[in-house]
Order: structure tokens, then C-alpha cells, then sequence
């Protein structure tokens, strides 16, 4: 336990000193919003993150609804504990990046309100998950997620659909997007580190989440005998 | 705040979320090997074979 606690804090901090290094020495200062547009390498990764755990989230619960599986449930309860981690990043790092450039922390636009609901149905998972009642959890908490999942891609397209305040995408977003050769290289780099962040945090919450379970069996276990 | 201040609270910001859950789940690994090994202690004691000992067998 002490190995994989050093271990796995080590990782995150190299992890992060590299990616904050490469978004602060290495990309260049862009053009028109100047320093503060390097929030982009941690904000973008982030959001990348909490869709792919948001994505696994459904994989899992469909496998749940089909098979009933306890690891499918654990990876599932995993996966949203992680994603709703990154997507509040996302939402703390976009109002800090919009009061510069914008002159104010928040507006309802399509892309910043379509986020906030997302990460608010996977709130209301977690929430789900901690206080249904024993027995209906896992199938209630599986049948939300299936639903929830459909938020994700109107956050993706809801910059392609709408007219809105957040900026256009920067990649797959026509003629008019893309990023310059240094920064596309430093956010490519980032994006891959925040991936592999986001799946060592992953899978320590999943294992944390099959302890779990595996002690209230005990727990349970003791009781019939009534030992503990 | 400057330009360069909004920047570095967000790194902070983030970093803070970062190692702050992390943290959160070693807390919550911690407690349940301690729990783990109180209830094999209790089970040991009331002559019960303790919960991991069965695993291994099983």
C-alpha cells in the first residue's frame, strides 16, 4: 500500500510538472489573448478526459444492464467519480481563462451550459449511487448513466450547432480551425499525458471501489455468523 | 489580476483538484485495508476463520 501510494504520487506529480512545463516554457505565447490562452493545454486535455471516463461510464453500464457483472458496476462507479474530477476542472479553468478575455467568469451559451449539465447528471449519479436504496442502486445508477451519456455529444457539437460565445473548435472544425505547428505539438503531448493521468486515477478508483465491495461482503458475511 | 495571475491560479486550481483526489483515494484505500484487517482481527478472535485467510483458500 505505501509502495503504490509513493508510486502513484510520484506519477501524478511528474506527470503534471511535465505537462505545466510544456503549456509555460515550451508553447508560444499566442498572439491576441497572450499568456493566459496557455489555460487551453490543461483545459482541453481535461475536457478530453471526462469524456473518455463519461464514455466508459456507459460501456460499463450497458455491460451491467446485460450481464449484471459486479467489476462492470465498480468500473462504472469508477469511471464517473474520475470524469466528474476532470470535468470540475474543466469548469473551475474556462471562467478563470473567460474573465480575462471576456471581461466575465460565466455566460449561458450552449457550450458552457450543455457542460454544467453534464456534469451535473453525473453529480446526481454519484449522489444516486451513495443514498438509493440497497439492492435497486447498481440497476438505477446504470439505467441514469445510459441516459446521462447522451449530454456528451451535445457538448461536443453544441459549438459546431450553435452560435456561441466559447471559441470555435480548434481541431475538426473546418477550414478555419487548427492550431500552429508548436502549439499543436505541446497539445497533443498533453492530451496524451492527461489520457494516461486520467487512467492511472482510474484504475486506483477502481481498485479502491472492488476493496470496497469486498469488505461490505465480509461485513455481511460476519453478520450472518454473527461474529462482527 | 493580471494576465499572467489568471494563468497561474488556474494551474494552481487544477494541480490542487489533481493531487487533492488522488489523495482522496489513498485516504480511502487506507481505511479500507485498516477495516480489512479489524474485521479479520474480530472474526479471529470469535474463532471465525478470518475473511482473508477463506479468500486465499477459496
Amino acid at each position: 500500500m505505501k509502495k503504490l501510494a509513493t508510486t502513484s504520487i510520484l506519477l501524478t506529480i511528474a506527470l503534471l510538472a511535465v505537462t505545466s512545463y510544456l503549456a509555460l516554457e515550451v508553447a508560444p505565447t499566442e498572439a491576441t489573448m497572450g499568456d493566459v490562452q496557455r489555460i487551453f493545454y490543461y483545459h482541453v486535455p481535461s475536457a478530453w478526459v471526462a469524456g473518455l471516463c463519461f464514455f466508459v461510464n456507459f460501456l460499463a453500464s450497458i455491460w451491467y444492464l446485460w450481464k449484471r457483472s459486479a467489476a462492470s458496476d465498480a468500473l462504472a462507479a469508477a469511471s464517473a467519480e474520475v470524469g466528474v474530477v476532470f470535468c470540475s476542472v474543466v469548469l473551475l479553468t474556462g471562467p478563470i481563462w473567460a474573465r480575462p478575455v471576456w471581461g466575465i467568469w460565466w455566460t449561458w451559451d450552449a457550450r458552457l451550459t450543455t457542460t454544467l449539465v453534464l456534469w451535473l447528471i453525473y453529480v446526481s449519479y454519484l449522489v444516486l449511487r451513495r443514498f438509493a436504496v440497497e439492492g435497486q442502486t447498481q440497476v438505477l445508477a446504470a439505467a441514469l448513466a445510459v441516459f446521462g451519456f447522451a449530454d456528451v455529444p451535445i457538448v461536443y457539437m453544441s459549438i459546431r450547432w450553435f452560435r456561441t460565445q466559447h471559441p470555435s473548435p480548434v481541431m475538426g472544425g473546418g477550414a478555419n480551425s487548427g492550431l500552429a505547428p508548436a502549439m499543436l505539438h505541446v497539445f497533443l503531448i498533453n492530451l496524451a499525458i492527461f489520457t494516461v493521468l486520467g487512467l492511472v486515477f482510474l484504475g486506483l478508483r477502481y481498485k479502491l471501489q472492488m476493496s470496497q465491495n469486498a469488505l461490505e461482503s465480509a461485513h455481511a458475511q460476519a453478520a450472518l455468523k454473527g461474529v462482527a | 489580476m493580471s494576465s499572467i495571475g489568471f494563468l497561474k491560479l488556474a494551474y494552481v486550481v487544477a494541480w490542487l483538484a489533481y493531487l487533492g483526489y488522488l489523495a482522496r483515494i489513498l485516504l480511502g484505500m487506507k481505511k479500507v485495508q485498516e477495516e480489512r484487517q479489524e474485521l479479520d482481527r474480530t472474526m479471529a478472535a470469535n474463532g471465525a476463520a478470518p475473511a482473508a485467510l477463506k479468500r486465499s483458500a477459496g
